[in-house]
């Protein structure tokens, strides 16, 4: 009896330390995010201060930052780059990840570890060159748009890693199993595989569509200046100058907080096929 | 509806690991054969080349006529059954069920008619509506069966459908094979490792052992005749007794002398051995446990053994003993026949007199592991079997 107690007292401690802990670790992680938040909605001024509450409460910032500013296009760029983020990388990925893990060929090894070994050398080691190749096509600066859309497409395949050890995880007996019931290899895909990688997919289009609205750097080198080129990152950051800071800021504030919109609503719908596996039941576990 | 047809089929993985070798067998059709051997002697991978899942190294398979060997495996008019049901996790029964007329493109009524149809032969018809997830291992592999049925496939492949179930269920689901068998009009191909389940199920066996045919036969066939020690001591349970011993010819009559008793080989079996011209040789002497029975003390045909394990197995013991050169010796006694202070005698440390019966001796040449009384046609490793 007093052992018991014993473990049920322990137990209780150290969930109470592990709570206190993962307490502290939001509300570090919150901070920022609270703070931008507040600073959106500050109208009093708009540079920065050196307080956290807003002395006058007011949507201003919002409605300049939609009615006076290139905002809304550079909203607008990074929109259309991450829907075609979204759907492309997701079918190179899932294509490439397919083959990978599903079909023999020679050299799938070679490919295989070759990817690996390159995706070890940062990608910016490659601007320099796909500036002048985008150049030469016509995509930078104001056609940056396609120009990034293409950028990120195609590399996308490199990032089979994750996927492919998705996929790894469904029987293979159920390829087969449908192959010898009729099936293409592109309906083995389509109809069994596909349905069973939903939260892979899931995963692969929340990131395609997150990243393009953090990328400054690839971004700000294509577009070079011509703002109606930027993506949000590049142009939000560009009212972060020393000239600009001060009527700026609190615009930039709104605009960050805008950002995460799209991306929050995403992630809200899609997060229930994100967290659980479909695999039970398909062979004897 | 139809016939399979594998000649000189042969698979090689990575150029050198021989799987299979030159397999050659006629399957007719609405026949129901069963591959069977121990793991690694290439009875799945023959029953994979069939269905289209593993290339062919060398040789042809036909069915119904048609080379199938370069042909996708749904080109091939099969069905098959896996031995982990491979179930579609994401479908519910009825589509699971419905999955391969859904790929035909059949029209929702027929698709309707012919998975209740199917169900209801299976008894799973309640649980149409489920999730495999939510099925016993009995119930998915019934799934698994129907969705092969629902094809009217010219030809069924099973691999090892029952080895994931328990002992009773997989009773009952090999009774429902057989009920199953006379409702469709199939060629069945059934790959197992259990001698039971190829006993009962197959009108033929294809015994396989390191990629080679051992013997091909009815069940009757490959338990009475076994063509060589590999067949013999693979089929029955349990396991049929070798002893080494000499065979001595005396004018036209057979002895064996295990332990240094004289047993006459029956009259048939002489017959034979006097057809081939065998004289005094040694031999391996196999006797099944089932036909070994109680002989009389000091008569020159029994011997004694001594009682190590009694195994109550309800209707029979099973005995094993030592014979007086050490080696074992399982014998199967019904228990039917005993009375109370017979079946007390059958405890350890006792002693039987045992004896075997001249019709159920089985003589293997030591050398080339053959039955002398079997055909020339005889397989081993390096004489495939023409059928």
């Amino acid at each position: 009896m007093k052992k018991a107690s014993s473990i049920r007292r322990n137990r209780i401690l150290s969930n109470t330390a592990i709570y206190i802990i993962l307490v502290v670790m939001s509300i570090v992680w919150l901070i920022p995010f609270v703070f931008i938040l507040l600073q959106s909605f500050r109208t009093e001024n708009t540079w920065m201060v050196g307080y956290v509450i807003p002395q006058e409460w007011g949507l201003d910032n919002y409605v300049n930052l939609f009615t006076e500013t290139s905002f809304l296009k550079w909203y607008g760029n990074t929109l259309i780059i991450a829907c075609f983020n979204a759907v492309l990388q997701t079918l190179m990925v899932m294509m490439m990840s397919y083959a990978l893990s599903r079909l023999r060929f020679k050299g799938r090894k070679f490919l295989m570890n070759a990817m690996l070994v390159l995706g070890m050398f940062p990608g910016f080691l490659t601007m320099i060159i796909l500036y002048y190749v985008l150049k030469g096509m016509g995509l930078t600066q104001s056609g940056a748009v396609p120009g990034l859309i293409l950028v990120y497409f195609a590399s996308s395949g490199m990032g089979y890693y994750v996927f492919k050890g998705f996929l790894d995880t469904i029987p293979k007996s159920l390829d087969e199993a449908a192959r010898v019931d009729g099936a293409t290899r592109f309906q083995v895909m389509r109809k069994v595989v596909l349905p069973l990688s939903k939260p892979i997919v899931i995963y692969t289009v929340l990131t395609a569509f997150m990243a393009p609205w953090a990328d400054y750097i690839f971004a700000s080198y294509i577009a070079f200046g011509t703002s109606s080129g930027y993506n949000v990152a590049v142009g939000l950051y560009s009212w972060l100058t020393k000239d600009m800071i001060n009527t700026n800021y609190t615009l930039f504030c709104a605009g960050g907080v805008c950002i995460a919109i799209p991306i929050t609503i995403l992630f809200m719908c899609l997060q229930k096929y994100y967290v659980e596996g479909v695999t039970g039941g398909a062979v004897k576990g | 509806m139809a016939t399979v047809k594998l000649t000189n089929v042969k698979k090689i993985y990575d150029k050198n690991v021989v799987a299979v070798q030159d397999f050659n067998l006629d399957i007719a059709d609405k026949e129901f054969v069963v591959f069977v051997g121990p793991s690694g002697c290439g009875k799945s991978t023959t029953l994979r080349m069939i269905a289209g899942l593993e290339d062919i190294s060398e040789g042809t398979i036909e069915i119904d006529g048609t080379v199938v060997n370069d042909l996708e495996p749904r080109d091939r008019d099969i069905a098959m059954v896996f031995q982990n049901y491979a179930l579609y996790p994401h479908l519910s029964v009825f589509e699971n069920i419905a999955f391969p007329l859904r790929l035909k493109k059949v029209d929702n009524d027929t698709v309707y008619k012919k998975v209740t149809e199917v169900a209801e032969i299976l008894g799973i018809t309640d649980y149409l509506m489920r999730k495999p997830r939510a099925l016993s291992g009995g119930q998915r592999q019934r799934v698994a069966i129907g969705r092969a049925m629902v094809r009217d496939a010219k030809v069924l492949l099973m691999d090892e459908p029952l080895s994931n179930l328990d002992a009773k269920l997989r009773n009952q689901m090999r009774a429902e094979i057989i009920l199953l068998r006379q409702r469709i009009n199939s060629t069945f191909i059934y790959v197992t490792h259990d001698q039971t389940e190829a006993m009962t199920l197959g009108d033929r066996i294809v015994i396989m052992k390191d990629g080679f045919i051992q013997q091909v036969g009815t069940p009757e066939e490959v338990f009475d005749m076994p063509k060589n020690l590999f067949v013999a001591g693979f089929i029955g349970a349990p396991q049929m007794n070798f002893y080494n011993t000499e065979l001595v010819r005396v004018g036209n009559d057979y002895y064996v002398t295990p332990f240094g008793t004289q047993m006459k080989v029956s009259e048939q079996k002489a017959a034979g051995l006097r057809a081939k011209g065998i004289g005094t040789m040694s031999v391996i002497l196999g006797v099944r446990p089932e036909h070994i029975t109680m002989g009389t003390p000091g008569k020159n045909d029994t011997f004694t053994a001594k009682i190590l394990v009694n195994e109550m197995m309800g209707s029979e013991f099973h005995l094993h003993t030592t014979c007086p050169d050490d080696s074992e010796c399982i014998v199967r006694i019904p228990t039917l026949k005993l009375d109370h202070d017979q079946r007390n005698a059958l405890t350890a440390r006792h002693e039987i007199n045992i004896t075997f019966g001249g019709e159920a001796m089985h003589l293997f040449d030591p050398e080339t592991e053959r039955n002398l009384l079997a055909e020339d046609d005889y397989i081993t490793s390096d004489s495939p079997l023409e059928i």
